[in-house]
C-alpha cells in the first residue's frame, strides 16, 4: 500500500508542476498572451512586476521566482490592482468558498447516496422512475439556469431566501441547490446503477444461498461493493464543485473564490488568473488525493498491486 | 397424425433441427430497431430535427434580423397585460420605461404615444391618443395602470399574446425569436464544430495510443491523466484568454480539451479489438498499419466514438453558456444563447422571460443530445439485448 | 430409505417482458439419505434453474408456477421467506460455479464462512465461530487454516476458493448439498482434487449431494444415480451404471456416444448431437428431443411421451417405450417398459 501511495504522491506533484508550467508558458509564451503583446498594463503595474520578477530576466528564471513564490504560498501582485496582491484576493474569498463548498459537498452525499441506493431497490417502480427523472433534470439542466430559476422563484418571487449575499444562513440553500444539482444527479444515477449490477453478483446469491436476511445483505455486502465506484468518481465531482462555484457566486453575489476568479477573468487580471488557477489545481489535488487514501483503505484489492 | 401413421418414421431434418427461433437482423437494423423502441431516445431525435429545422430554417420565416433595435419597443414581453383605450378594440400597454403603447385586438403593437404632460404631484402623466383624445398613465401606486372615462384607476388588466414579437424583445427592442433562432445555429454551430474537432483529435491519439500499446501507450496516456485531473472548464478558460474574442477562438478554446475522453474512448476499443482476429487477418496479406487502422479499427469503434461524440455536444454547448455568463463567451452583435442568457441576468426581476428564454432553448438542446446518446449507447450494448 | 429431497411436477418459468420462459415444466424426482445424484444436461436444460427451484433462490422474473418440493418432509414451496432463509444453509447448502465470483471480494474469507455459522446458531461467540472455520477449513484441506482466516478471495487459486465454498456450504452440516457445476470453472486437475474431497466429506458426515453438470464423465466418479434433463424436462432417470450400460433414451445414447474416447480409432469422426437447444418460450408440443433424434416418429412430434418404468428405478421418457411401438429400427426394442 505504501507503494501505491507514493506512486500517487509522485504522480500529483507531477501534474502541480505541469499545471503551474502550463499556466505560465500561456502568459507568458504564446503569440498573445498578456506579458507578451501589448497590453493596457499601468505603468504602476509593471513596475509592481518587475520589482516581483523581473520582466527584463529569461524566462526560465522568471518560472523559476514565480515557482518559488508559489511554493512559499505567495502567488505575486494583482495585475490589475495596484497594491493589491493574489494572495488578498485568495484569503478574502477563502472563507465564504470554503464554506459553501463543504456544505454543499455534504448536501450532495447526503441525497445522492440515499437517492441511488431507494432507486436501485425499487427498480422499475415508481419510486425509481421519479428518481430517476429528477436525475436526469439535474444532469441536463445546466446549473445557472435552475440557479437563475431558483432565484426568481424562491427570492423574487416568494421571498424565501435573500437575493444576494451570504449574510444569514438562508443565503446559502440556493447556491447549494443550485451547485449540487448536477453532481447529486450523476452521483445517484452511478450510485443506482452500481448497486444493481452488484445486486446481480454471483456473492450476493452465495450470500442469500446462506440464509441471510436481505437487509444485511445489502448493508454488509452490496453497499461496500457498490460504493467503490462513486467513490473513485469523488474526485472529479469535487472537481465540478469547483468550478460551479464560479457561476453560482457570481449570480448569488457571494464574495467567494469564484467570484474573484470570473472578475479577474473578465477584468484581465492575468496574474490572478494564474495564481488562483495554480491555487484551484493544488487544492483538486489535495482533494483527490484524500479521496484515493480512503479508496486504498476500503479495497483490499488494491493493497496489493 | 392418425393412429395409423403415428409411428412412421419422421427423419430427423436438420433444418427443423437447427433453426434458430428469434427473428435475426442486420447489426445495424438491431441498433436502430432498439433505438427506436426506446421513447426518450425516439423523442431526443425529434427534438434534435426540430431544433436543426428552427435555426436553419426558422430565420427565413420571421420578418425581423437578429441586429435590428428598436429602443422604442424594447423589453416588452410576449404576454403583454393591457388596459382597454379610448376606441373600441384597442388597448394600451405599459412599457417599463412608463410609456404607453397602443395595441390592437389582436396583440399587434402598433404605436408608442407620445408624452403630452407629465404631473408629478399626482403622479400621472398624459398621452396623445388622437388630436381630441387624451390618455392617462396613472403610477401613484403599483401596478401602474391606465384611467379611464371618469378619471378611475382601471385595476385590472387583459392578459394579450404579443402578436408582432411573438417572444417579445430584448432591452434594446430586438426580436426575441429571431434571436433565439440566430443564438441557436451558433450555439449549434460552436458545439458541432468543436465536438467534431476533438473528436478527430481524439480518435487520432487515443488510436495511436491504443494500437501503438506498450510504453508509448503508457506514457501517453499518462499525459491524458494528468490532464484530466484538472478540470477541463480551467483550461478553457486560461486559453480563452490568449486568443482574442470572437467565434474562432471560443472553437479553438473548445477544441483543446475535450478530446481526453474521446481519445481514452478509442484508446480502450483499440487495445480490445487489436487482439482480435480479424485484425491478425489483416496483418497476415501484409496491411499497412495505417490500412488497418482506418479500414478495420476505426470503423468497428464506431458504436463508441459516436456515443462519445454526441455527448459532446451537449458538454460544449454547456461550456460556451458557461463560459458567455463569466463573460468570456461571444462579443455582440453576434449572440449565442449563452450571451443572450448572460445579458439578461441583470434584469431578471422585472423582465425574466429574457433570459428564461434561451435558456429553456439550451435546456431542450442538451435534453435532445443527452437523450439520442443515451439511447445510442442503450442501443449499441449488446449485452442488453432482451 | 428415506427420501432427503422429494420433487413432485416441479414447475418454474420467467415471465419476462418476450414472454413466458418455461424453463422446468413438470420435473419429478427424489433424492435419499447418503446418496449423490447427478443430473446432468445441456445449458438451457433446466438443470440449473430446478436446483435454484429448490433452494429458491430464483431472481428477477423467475417463479415456481406448480408442483411441489419437500425437504425431510416438509414443503418448502410456498414458505414465507423467513422461513425459507432458516432452511437455507441449514438444512440444504448451495455451492455454485464460479468461486471468484461467488465470493464477495471485499470481505475476507473466514468472515465469510463465519456468516454461514452467524447466520443460523446466533449463541457461538465470535471466538467459537473462528475454531469452526478453523476446523472446517482443516476438513477441506487448505493448508494453514490459522492464517488464512484473514485472507481475501482474490489472494486464493481457483481450486483453494472452492474449497472455501464447500467449507462455508458444510457449516452448518446440511443434510443435502446442491452443487451447481463446481468443477467446470477448474483445472482437470483441480477438479480431480474437489470431486475426491466431496466424495471424502460425503463418506464423513453422510450427507446427500445433488449434483448438477453437463459432463457426464464427471457424475461417473461421483454419483450413484443420474437424471438426464432437456427441454425443462427429465429424459432418463437410472443408476450409474445402467446410465452407461443401458441407456434407455437416445438423448442419453447420443450424449454417451458423444464423448471421446482416447483408445478409440483415430480415423472416426467425433460424434454430436446435431442441432440446438429448443426455444422455451415456445417449447414444442410433442417431445423436446425429437426435432434433434435420430429415431423420431411422428408421434414424437405432437405428443410429450409419459414416463415408462423399465424396473429397478430406471425410468425413461420416449416413445420407442411404448407397449406397441414398432419393432424394426427401434434401438429401446426388447428393453421395453411399462407406462408410469
Amino acid at each position: 500500500m505504501a507503494r501505491y501511495l507514493i506512486k500517487r504522491v509522485l504522480i500529483m506533484i507531477l501534474t502541480l508542476f505541469m499545471i503551474a508550467l502550463l499556466t505560465f508558458c500561456l502568459m507568458h509564451v504564446v503569440p498573445g498572451s498578456p506579458f507578451t503583446s501589448q497590453k493596457q498594463v499601468s505603468q504602476a503595474v509593471l513596475d509592481a512586476l518587475n520589482a516581483k520578477y523581473n520582466l527584463d530576466d529569461p524566462l526560465w528564471k522568471q518560472f523559476v521566482d514565480y515557482m518559488i513564490g508559489v511554493l512559499h504560498f505567495d502567488f505575486g501582485p494583482s495585475y490589475k490592482y495596484t497594491g493589491k496582491t493574489v494572495n488578498d484576493f485568495i484569503e478574502g474569498g477563502m472563507p465564504y468558498s470554503g464554506t459553501l463548498g463543504l456544505i454543499t459537498l455534504v448536501f450532495v452525499l447526503l441525497m445522492s447516496i440515499p437517492m441511488g441506493i431507494v432507486a436501485a431497490l425499487r427498480n422499475g417502480k415508481w419510486q425509481d422512475m421519479l428518481l430517476m427523472f429528477l436525475a436526469t433534470l439535474g444532469v441536463t439542466i445546466p446549473s445557472f439556469v435552475i440557479a437563475t430559476g431558483l432565484l426568481y422563484i424562491f427570492s423574487f418571487k416568494l421571498g424565501w431566501t435573500p437575493v444576494y449575499g451570504v449574510d444569514s444562513w438562508k443565503g446559502y440553500i440556493l447556491p447549494m441547490i443550485a451547485m449540487g444539482g448536477y453532481s447529486i444527479s450523476f452521483l445517484a444515477r452511478l450510485m443506482r446503477s452500481s448497486l444493481l449490477e452488484v445486486m446481480g453478483q454471483d456473492y450476493i446469491r452465495t450470500a442469500r444461498a446462506k440464509g441471510i436476511s436481505e437487509v444485511r445483505i445489502i448493508w454488509k455486502h452490496a453497499l461496500r461493493n457498490a460504493l467503490i465506484p462513486v467513490i473513485t468518481v469523488l474526485g472529479p465531482t469535487i472537481a465540478n464543485l469547483l468550478t460551479g462555484s464560479f457561476v453560482i457566486e457570481k449570480i448569488f453575489a457571494i464574495p467567494g473564490l469564484g467570484g474573484y476568479f470570473v472578475n479577474s477573468v473578465t477584468q484581465r487580471d492575468y496574474t490572478t488568473i494564474m495564481g488562483m488557477t495554480i491555487f484551484y489545481a493544488t487544492v483538486l489535488i489535495a482533494m483527490i488525493f484524500i479521496v484515493d487514501i480512503f479508496y486504498c483503505l476500503i479495497d483490499p484489492r488494491i493493497k496489493y498491486e | 397424425m392418425t393412429e395409423e401413421n403415428k409411428w412412421e418414421r419422421v427423419s430427423g431434418s436438420t433444418e427443423e433441427a437447427e433453426r434458430i427461433y428469434r427473428k435475426s437482423r442486420s447489426f445495424l437494423g438491431d441498433v436502430w430497431f432498439r433505438f427506436r423502441h426506446k421513447p426518450t431516445a425516439l423523442l431526443g431525435f425529434i427534438l434534435v430535427v426540430i431544433l436543426l429545422v428552427f435555426c436553419l430554417a426558422g430565420p427565413a420565416f420571421t420578418p425581423y434580423s437578429y441586429s435590428e433595435q428598436n429602443n422604442k419597443l424594447a423589453s416588452i414581453p410576449p404576454l403583454l397585460t393591457v388596459y382597454p383605450g379610448p376606441e373600441e378594440g384597442s388597448y394600451l400597454y405599459i412599457t417599463q420605461g412608463l410609456k404607453l403603447i397602443e395595441v390592437d385586438e389582436d396583440g399587434n403593437l402598433i404605436r408608442q404615444l407620445k408624452k403630452k404632460k407629465d404631473d408629478n404631484t399626482n403622479k400621472q402623466t398624459s398621452f396623445t391618443w388622437d388630436d381630441d383624445t387624451l390618455v392617462y398613465l396613472d403610477y401613484s401606486r403599483l401596478p401602474n395602470t391606465v384611467l379611464d372615462a371618469d378619471g378611475n384607476r382601471i385595476e385590472t388588466g387583459l392578459k394579450k399574446w404579443n402578436n408582432t414579437y411573438r417572444l417579445g424583445t430584448d432591452q434594446l427592442g430586438r426580436d426575441i425569436l429571431t434571436r433565439l433562432m440566430y443564438g441557436t445555429r451558433i450555439s449549434l454551430m460552436v458545439a458541432f464544430i468543436a465536438a467534431l474537432v476533438n473528436m478527430v483529435i481524439g480518435i487520432a491519439y487515443g488510436g495511436i495510443s491504443g494500437y501503438l500499446g506498450g510504453r508509448t501507450d503508457t506514457i501517453m496516456m499518462r499525459i491524458v491523466d494528468i490532464i484530466s485531473t484538472i478540470p477541463l472548464t480551467l483550461y478553457v478558460i486560461l486559453i480563452k484568454m490568449c486568443l482574442d474574442d470572437g467565434l474562432l477562438s471560443i472553437i479553438i478554446a473548445l477544441s483543446s480539451v475535450y478530446w481526453v475522453d474521446m481519445a481514452r474512448v478509442v484508446r480502450g476499443e483499440m487495445l480490445s479489438l487489436k487482439n482480435q482476429e480479424f485484425v491478425l487477418a489483416a496483418r497476415t496479406i501484409g496491411s499497412s498499419t495505417k490500412t488497418i487502422l482506418l479500414n478495420h479499427l476505426i470503423p468497428n469503434a464506431m458504436g463508441p466514438i459516436l456515443v462519445t461524440v454526441t455527448m459532446l455536444i451537449p458538454s460544449a454547448i454547456f461550456m460556451e453558456a458557461f463560459m458567455s455568463f463569466i463573460g468570456i463567451g461571444i462579443a455582440p452583435p453576434m449572440a449565442s444563447l449563452g450571451t443572450m442568457c448572460n445579458d439578461a441576468t441583470e434584469t431578471l426581476r422585472t423582465n425574466p422571460y429574457q433570459l428564461f428564454l434561451p435558456a429553456l432553448v439550451i435546456c431542450i438542446i442538451m435534453f435532445a443530445f443527452n437523450f439520442v446518446g443515451d439511447g445510442l449507447r442503450d442501443a449499441l450494448d449488446p449485452k442488453l439485448k432482451k | 430409505m428415506e427420501h432427503i429431497l422429494e420433487v413432485k411436477d416441479l414447475q418454474t418459468s420467467f415471465l419476462t417482458s418476450s414472454g413466458e420462459v418455461k424453463a422446468v415444466r413438470g420435473v419429478s424426482f427424489f433424492v435419499n439419505k447418503g446418496e449423490s445424484v447427478g443430473i446432468v444436461g445441456e445449458s438451457g436444460s433446466g438443470k440449473s434453474v430446478t436446483s435454484l427451484s429448490v433452494m429458491q433462490l430464483l431472481v428477477g422474473t423467475g417463479k415456481i408456477i406448480g408442483g411441489s418440493v419437500k425437504l425431510n418432509g416438509r414443503e418448502l414451496v410456498g414458505l414465507s421467506p423467513k422461513e425459507m432463509r432458516s432452511v437455507r444453509g441449514k438444512e440444504v447448502a448451495m455451492i455454485f460455479q464460479d468461486p471468484m465470483t461467488s465470493l464477495n471480494p471485499l470481505i475476507p474469507v473466514g468472515e465469510q464462512v463465519g456468516e454461514m455459522l452467524w447466520s443460523h446458531d446466533k449463541s457461538l461467540s465470535k471466538a467459537q465461530r473462528e475454531e469452526r472455520v478453523i476446523d472446517l477449513f482443516r476438513m477441506v484441506r487448505i493448508p494453514e487454516p490459522e492464517t488464512r482466516l484473514k485472507s481475501f478471495p482474490h489472494e486464493f487459486s481457483g481450486g483453494m476458493r472452492q474449497r472455501v465454498m464447500i467449507a462455508m456450504a458444510l457449516a452448518c452440516k446440511p443434510d443435502l448439498l446442491i452443487a451447481d457445476e463446481p468443477t467446470t470453472a477448474l483445472d482437470v486437475s483441480i477438479q480431480d482434487q474437489i470431486l475426491k474431497l466431496m466424495r471424502s466429506i460425503q463418506k464423513e458426515m453422510g450427507m446427500s449431494i445433488m449434483f448438477i453438470t453437463h459432463d457426464l464423465g464427471v457424475v461417473a466418479e461421483l454419483c450413484s444415480r443420474v437424471l438426464v434433463m432437456y427441454g425443462g424436462l427429465i429424459m432418463e432417470e437410472a443408476n450409474i451404471y445402467d446410465v452407461f450400460e443401458n441407456p434407455l433414451h437416445p438423448y442419453t445414447m447420443g450424449l454417451i456416444a458423444s464423448i471421446p474416447d482416447i483408445n478409440q480409432d483415430k480415423s472416426k469422426k467425433l460424434q454430436p448431437i446435431i442441432g440446438s437447444p429448443p426455444d422455451m418460450i415456445h417449447p414444442p408440443e410433442g417431445c423436446p428431443f425429437a426435432p434433434r433424434c435420430p429415431y423420431t416418429c411422428r408421434i414424437c412430434l405432437h405428443q410429450l411421451p409419459p414416463v415408462f418404468s423399465a424396473g429397478e428405478g430406471h425410468k425413461s421418457r420416449c416413445w420407442l417405450l411404448a407397449e406397441d411401438a414398432p419393432s424394426s429400427g427401434n434401438p429401446l426394442k426388447g428393453r421395453k417398459g411399462a407406462k408410469e
